[in-house]
């Protein structure tokens, strides 16, 4: 009983925090002057054929980025998970850099490598020339939103080959070499995995608004920033961001049926065995060569030219006088937000992992739906929930921000703890359980200790993601109550470039923060171990 | 032992981030303000305002650059439930829109009286200060210059023009400013044969003038200011003021707005900041700063690359009427960047 209770308690609070925002919008989008009319749908509708090719451009945009990101990602993928490759956790954490920056940062340190006045402009004026004409376009928004995005087919792709049952690999190996294995094995058992990266990555290339916007490429979430920002009509943005959404559940309702199908497939039984290893022989050297060159061109390369650009301490001292406030508010909405995300995602997690109550695939499909919608949709959602004098405290206060940090990034912990929870196996709770242990006991002390190294994953990455947000704040921060991102953009409008790239690495070094730490603590707890 | 260490550390966490939150609510006296001007160029006035009154300053900074749903969305999505006291708009159509959407309270600041009444609601819902001229950054190369707006549709210069996006900011002004003076057909005719130029679209005003001073177009309609920054920046442009013959129509001016909002929970001290605002020292500080911004005021220093407001043919404009057509063409203007 206590364990249905707390579930379910669990999915109404996720219901409360990002579905209601959502539905109070879409329903106020219907009342015009307080009557019914659907004369935004009706202006939406008038104006089809217009919408209709910048969905085209969109959806082009985000199909270019996810097959590159899955084409690239997977291989690294497997490369830094599953292999011998000297340097992994380095070449790992390199690789995964571009993740923790705001998409129009890379975008701007591009433009610093590429631009006139780079330093390939004064080797090479006509290459610069060309490169810089096509990195504005089409071409230019692929290239920063794939090296944006890869990480996350790499991320998953390292998470999901160590989860793959060693015993088949090991079947296999009796009759095939590695190459063989990973084709008719490994990968076809991490497919699920793959394409649900590959569905991220396409739904956040389609939301995104800051990078095409700065490439000039016209999208489709720019009409509903464009309705936002000059027509400051709610209901008629609110119409807009309709084909978006139902994009959006097409997709995911493309993606539900395979991968629920086949992820039970994937369950480690072996709780706690042995990984098995690609020993790569004569190739390590020459594969590390390859990925080295990629993390040096695609992320080392821009990132030097951040740190170059705000390598003097009077950009530094300028930066912690204008944003020292924004840094360490930043830290503490970060650290909140990852503990609560950490928090409700475990109970969302359990729920989909267990499917204790029916409601477990509409949560489910919920925090994957609020995690590809633009953060500044979820924003203006929750102003017209929230905005009110009776829930002021709630308004007036960080605790939006923590908010929207819970509704848009809710599917991470979710879906992580999911997979954690899968590696366990069931038979320790059901003992537990025979034992007529209760079931916050069997959690606290099996299911948590059991999944203490995968929480500890859990909360850094929602850690990452909260330090880094920027469509959720920009939209709802308490006056006075900004966060590090947001103060980077606002600055961003004739500030120095010193200030904006010293701000930037802050940025950088303040979300390395904790991996570092977690990374020295369990080492510390390897070598005591 | 080990977990009586763990636990006293998230409690005292616990019991910092409590106090850190419930410190986070208003204390008096506060002012909180949205802001649409350059967060680099508006806070150090709002810091100077928080150490000569006392007054602490809580704000929300919005970039015309971003054109994110910022200061002016959240207003008007907090019209039911006002947060803030004071609006300062970057120009005064935005100003306008809040007047008409009943978000603006009027209020007549004793500093106001210097500022010429073309640049002022003539109720006291919003007043402009220091402000910016719509003017052409023309690359250095370029000779004849251009004389005029109307310079776009000149076949001489075909395929060699580039503007901001007419959707937002002082550019969709400067158009809607057009369509009153001439009227709707005339202001029609010029946008078609603006297109027709060939003419670029960029996505702000900064980029049109980085455009130009890279000498990829022959020049632009900027603001007085990305001309200036780019001036200090040694590039090869210049500064041409449009319109300045006898007949012709003038320079299109922007000041910024100080708007009090209806409903302020700090009214007294929104109206404080809104003097300040106003004054002749707050213009000499935005005018000596990298915003050269044009005082209004007369008698104070203008930016050193920039000619005073009385030495220039200012467009005679009623900026109501001008808020009021923007809202009117904005369909059309929509088509007309998506090609139609």
């Amino acid at each position: 009983m206590e364990k249905r209770l707390t579930l379910a308690a669990a999915a109404a609070l996720l219901a409360v925090i990002g579905f209601l925002p959502l539905l109070t919008m879409v329903t106020n989008s219907f009342f015009v002057d307080g009557l019914f009319s659907l004369k935004a749908y009706q202006a939406l509708w008038d104006s089809g054929r217009q919408q209709l090719v910048l969905m085209g451009q969109s959806v082009l945009l985000s199909l270019y980025v996810t097959f590159l990101a899955t084409v690239v990602g997977v291989p690294l993928g497997v490369l830094l998970g599953k292999t011998d490759l000297p340097f992994r956790l380095t070449l790992t954490v390199l690789l995964t850099l571009p993740l923790l920056i705001p998409p129009y940062v890379i975008a701007v340190a591009w433009f610093a490598v590429l631009g006139s006045g780079s330093w390939i402009s004064s080797l090479a004026p006509e290459t610069s020339k060309y490169l810089s004409t096509a990195y504005f376009g089409l071409y230019g928004c692929t290239g920063v939103l794939f090296t944006t995005f890869v990480p996350i087919v790499i991320l998953l792709t390292i998470a999901y080959v160590g989860a793959v049952n060693p015993r088949l690999e090991d079947a296999g190996r009796l009759v095939s070499r590695w190459p063989g294995v990973l084709r008719r094995i490994t990968l076809p058992l991490i497919a699920p995995a793959i394409l649900f990266a590959a569905v991220l990555v396409f739904l956040l290339t389609l939301g995104e608004v800051g990078v095409p916007t700065y490439l000039r490429y016209p999208v489709y979430p720019v009409e509903t920033l464009t309705q936002f920002a000059a027509f400051y009509n709610f209901s008629a943005a609110t119409a807009a961001v309709i084909p978006l959404l139902v994009v959006t559940l097409v997709v995911l309702a493309l993606e539900y049926p395979i991968l629920h199908n086949q992820v039970s497939e994937l369950r480690t039984v072996t709780f706690g065995g042995m990984r098995t290893q690609i020993k790569l022989g004569r190739w390590r050297l020459p594969l590390l060569g390859i990925v080295s060159v990629w993390g040096l061109v695609t992320v080392a390369l821009p990132l030097a030219v951040l740190i170059a650009q705000s390598s003097s301490l009077s950009a530094y001292a300028d930066a912690f006088a204008r944003a020292s406030d924004s840094i360490l508010r930043s830290l503490v909405f970060a650290i909140v937000g990852a503990s609560l995300l950490t928090l409700l995602g475990f109970f969302c997690g359990y729920l989909i992992h267990n499917r204790t109550l029916p409601v477990w695939r509409g949560i489910d499909a919920l925090t994957l739906f609020l995690f590809t919608l633009p953060g500044t949709v979820v924003g203006i959602g929750l102003i017209s929930l929230w905005n009110r004098p009776i829930s002021n405290f709630i308004y007036g206060t960080p605790a939006i921000i923590i908010l929207g940090y819970l509704a848009q990034y809710a599917v991470l912990p979710t879906r992580m703890t999911s997979t954690i929870l899968d590696r366990i196996p069931r038979s320790l709770e059901q003992a537990a359980q025979l034992c007529g242990t209760s079931w916050f006991t069997t959690l606290r002390h099996i299911v948590v200790p059991l999944a203490r190294r995968g929480l500890i994953a859990v909360w850094i990455i929602g850690y990452v993601f909260c330090l880094r947000d920027l469509g959720v704040s920009i939209v709802v921060y308490p006056p006075g109550s900004d966060t590090l991102p947001v103060r980077i953009l606002t600055l961003m409008a004739n500030g120095t470039p010193s200030l904006i790239a010293a701000l930037c690495v802050i940025l950088i070094v303040v979300t390395l923060l904790p991996v570092g730490a977690v990374a020295l603590w369990s080492g510390r707890d390897r070598i005591g171990a | 032992m080990k977990k009586t260490l763990w636990i006293s550390l998230v409690l005292l966490a616990g019991a910092a981030i409590a106090v850190w939150y419930f410190k986070s609510f208003p204390r008096a006296p506060t002012v909180v303000v949205y802001v649409s001007h350059d967060q680099v160029f508006s806070e150090p006035i709002l810091k100077d305002f928080e150490k000569d009154t006392g007054i602490s300053v809580r704000a929300v900074y919005d970039t015309e650059e971003t054109k994110s749903a910022g200061a002016m969305n959240r207003l008007i999505a907090e019209r039911n439930n006002p947060q803030a006291d004071v609006y300062w708009a970057n120009e005064p159509i935005r100003a306008e829109v809040l007047r008409q959407q009943h978000i603006a309270a009027p209020y007549v600041s004793p500093n106001a009286a210097g500022i010429p009444a073309i640049f002022r609601d003539p109720d006291g819902y919003w007043t402009g200060f220091a402000a910016r001229a719509r003017v052409l950054i023309v690359h250095s190369d370029i000779n004849p210059r251009p004389t005029s707006v109307l310079s776009y549709t000149d076949p001489r210069w075909r395929g060699r023009t580039v503007i901001a996006n007419p959707l937002f900011g002082t550019t969709t002004d400067q158009i809607a400013a057009l369509f009153v003076l001439w009227g709707d057909d005339h202001g029609r005719t010029f946008m078609q044969d603006l297109h027709d130029s060939g003419v670029k679209i960029s996505p702000s005003n900064g980029d049109s003038a980085d455009l130009v001073a890279r000498g990829a177009f022959a020049f632009g309609l900027v603001d007085s200011d990305d001309v200036v920054n780019r001036i200090k920046q040694h590039q090869p442009i210049d500064i041409v003021y449009p319109d300045q013959g006898v007949d012709e129509i003038g320079c299109f001016i922007v000041p910024n707005a100080a708007v009090l909002i209806a409903g302020a929970p700090h009214p007294e001290a929104g109206k404080k900041l809104i003097d300040y605002l106003l004054s002749k020292d707050t213009e000499r500080k935005l005018a000596l700063s990298n915003a050269a911004q044009i005082p209004l005021h007369s008698g104070v220093t203008s930016p050193a690359e920039l000619r005073p407001i009385e030495s220039m043919k200012v467009m005679s404009v009623n900026y109501a009427e001008v808020a009021a057509k923007l809202q009117a063409i904005q369909p059309f203007l929509k088509k007309w960047v998506g090609g139609g």
